[in-house]
């Protein structure tokens, strides 16, 4: 136990001291996997501080409400700095409103959000067991283990650290299976979240063993009983988001060409018919090619929704060997008789084998933004929310001239 | 990830942890801290007898039945003194109701002229004990000042708080509670 830092001048309580850098480590590290997954870190941060603060001043707020005679006999002690006066319970509550209400107006993907926030769940869970040890709070059983600690004049189990070393053994695993925040290993959003959540509920429910206190409840720890609920609440999710019942998704589809550009096009389109159920097509747009040393190679770009059963893999390979149908050669950019390129799969956000879904040209060039402008005026984001004129208001598109040359007839029909 | 390996772990996770839940109760049964002592909730307090400036002997054991307050305090810490003004309004209107308030200076680690000059000072009507050789801030593990451990009518400590925490507004609405139930929460 060491509540109590000792430096020099300064005494800090350990505690604090704890949770915030364990907040402050996951915080940055779900900025990275953010950048990564490209989803929205700026909100995702702003979000998770402008939580905390309101759920402190929610805990306040709520110990005032159930103590108000407190409140009555000194106002100010609404806004009084000290660390005490705090109803914890409340307080979460206030601060998951909060984050919840946040979110919605930013219009952030739950799934892809919740992916992003997995480090930070580790950490915190992390370092609020390492301040109970700080603190010598929740306790463990009497044993007389080589490893037992000596707290409140009895040699225990040090079972706040069980459930520390545990958790930063789900972290190693967290950074394996992300390959060091570069993906969430999975094609579906919220399964890695779901697997982190089980994980620490696996975790509580071996250590609650060694607690000291217990609240039994119809014969078990109640707290051990929770997490054994959570655990096949998140194992039913994992499951549920990776085999949920097959039905149609939705992906656009950009083409492009630069070699015989309307021909190829308009057959690629027909062929594309064929296979799947196209929902909307855009008019046909050419622009300047815009990779360096191609100044003068025309493309013609069109942008096209469709519906498919199969899975993105299978999709992805179904596309690649149309391209190589139509004649293209793997190591020739130059001329490209047909190029096509998922940029979204079914509002998904992903990264598989170093390419990201959605596609992030999406944010970058006009060639797909401005067609699915017009497809898709409704269109936002999987990872970030944001909608299409701000994405294309964001585009640095002084080399990036494209003008639409045909209309379509019967595109639009959605 | 293949589906059959998935539905094999996960329900072999959910076997595994019930029927470590159930087995629980029955190899670690939890322990409630019952009649061990230690300055921690939940635990009996731990007890002294300790010195007044005048010389009277005070143990703490003699205020069982009545919520106590024990205040550890230097008279170079500057939030204590914050802290006290906020305790004696607090005592003024609850030692009717039986609470006692016993303000401990670590001597050990103070001026005693300091410390009683001060206390003098303010006019607290609280008791002030002296822990002249440090015996009884290392039966409480005290580690900084000020550590305030409040303790219920069945001398069971119910807060341990250390630094500015123990608030005016705090104490009283832990007392409230104390008073009204009868028990530590």
């Amino acid at each position: 136990m060491f509540p109590v830092l000792d430096l020099g001048p300064i005494a800090i309580q350990a505690s604090g001291l704890i949770l915030l850098l364990s907040l402050m480590i996951g915080i940055w590290l779900s900025r990275k996997f953010a950048k990564n997954l490209l989803t929205n870190a700026e909100a995702i941060e702003n979000g998770i501080l402008t939580g905390l603060l309101a759920g402190i001043a929610g805990a306040r707020i709520g110990f005032l409400l159930q103590n108000p005679s407190v409140f009555l006999n000194n106002p100010l002690s609404l806004v009084s700095l000290t660390p005490s006066m705090l109803n914890p319970g409340f307080g979460l509550l206030v601060g998951v409103i909060v984050i919840w209400i946040m979110a919605q107006k930013k219009h952030l993907p739950l799934w892809p959000t919740l992916d992003t926030i997995s480090p930070l769940i580790l950490m915190v869970f992390c370092g609020f067991h390492l301040a109970n040890y700080a603190n010598g709070n929740a306790y463990g059983l009497p044993t007389s283990l080589p490893w037992g600690v000596q707290l409140w004049n009895t040699l225990r189990h040090p079972v706040q650290m069980y459930a520390v070393v545990l958790g930063l053994a789900a972290l190693a695993g967290w950074l394996l299976q992300t390959r060091g925040m570069k993906q969430t290993g999975f094609q579906k959003s919220g399964v890695l979240f779901a697997i982190v959540i089980t994980a620490l509920a696996f975790i509580t429910v071996i250590i609650r063993a060694f607690a000291a206190e217990k609240l039994i409840f119809l014969g078990v720890d109640l707290v051990q009983m929770l997490a054994v609920i959570l655990l096949i609440g998140s194992l039913y999710l994992a499951y549920h988001r990776l085999f949920n019942r097959r039905h149609p998704v939705q992906v656009f589809v950009s083409l492009g060409s630069n070699l015989n550009p309307e021909k190829n096009l308009t057959k690629a389109l027909i062929t594309l018919q064929e296979i799947f159920k196209i929902r909307r097509v855009s008019g046909l747009y050419r622009s300047a090619d815009v990779r360096e040393g191609q100044a003068g190679l025309q493309f013609l770009n069109r942008m096209v929704e469709l519906e498919t059963l199969i899975p993105y893999l299978d999709l992805q390979e179904k596309l690649k060997s149309l391209e190589r149908e139509f004649g293209r050669e793997p190591g020739n950019k130059n001329r490209v008789p047909l190029d096509l390129d998922i940029i979204t799969y079914n509002g998904e956000v992903f990264v598989h084998q170093g390419k990201n879904i959605p596609d992030p040209n999406l944010t970058t060039s006009l060639y797909i933004a401005q067609l699915l402008a017009e497809i898709a005026p409704d269109f936002r984001h999987p990872g970030t929310g944001q909608t299409i004129p701000a994405i294309i208001e964001q585009i640095d598109d002084r080399e990036q001239a494209i003008e639409k040359i045909t209309e379509v007839e019967n595109g639009t029909t959605g | 990830m293949n589906k059959k390996v998935f539905i094999g772990s996960g329900l072999t996770l959910i076997v595994l942890s019930l029927i470590w839940l159930v087995i629980t109760p029955v190899l670690y049964p939890g322990v409630q801290a019952g009649t061990a002592s230690a300055a921690h909730p939940g635990f009996r307090v731990p007890g002294f007898t300790l010195e007044t400036p005048q010389g009277e002997l005070i143990t703490l054991s003699d205020f069982t039945g009545q919520p106590v307050l024990v205040f550890f305090w230097t008279s170079w810490c500057s939030v204590c003194k914050a802290t006290m003004p906020g305790l004696q309004s607090a005592y003024q209107d609850y030692a009717p109701d039986g609470f006692a308030l016993l303000a401990v200076n670590a001597t050990s680690q103070d001026a005693l002229a300091a410390a009683e000059s001060y206390f003098q000072s303010q006019g607290y009507t609280f008791t002030l004990l002296l822990d002249r050789d440090g015996s009884v801030a290392r039966d409480y593990q005290m580690h900084a000042v000020p550590t305030s451990i409040l303790i219920d009518r069945n001398g069971i400590v119910t807060d341990v708080v250390i630094g500015s925490g123990m608030s005016e507004g705090f104490l009283r609405a832990r007392l409230d509670g104390i008073l009204v139930t009868g028990e530590g929460e």
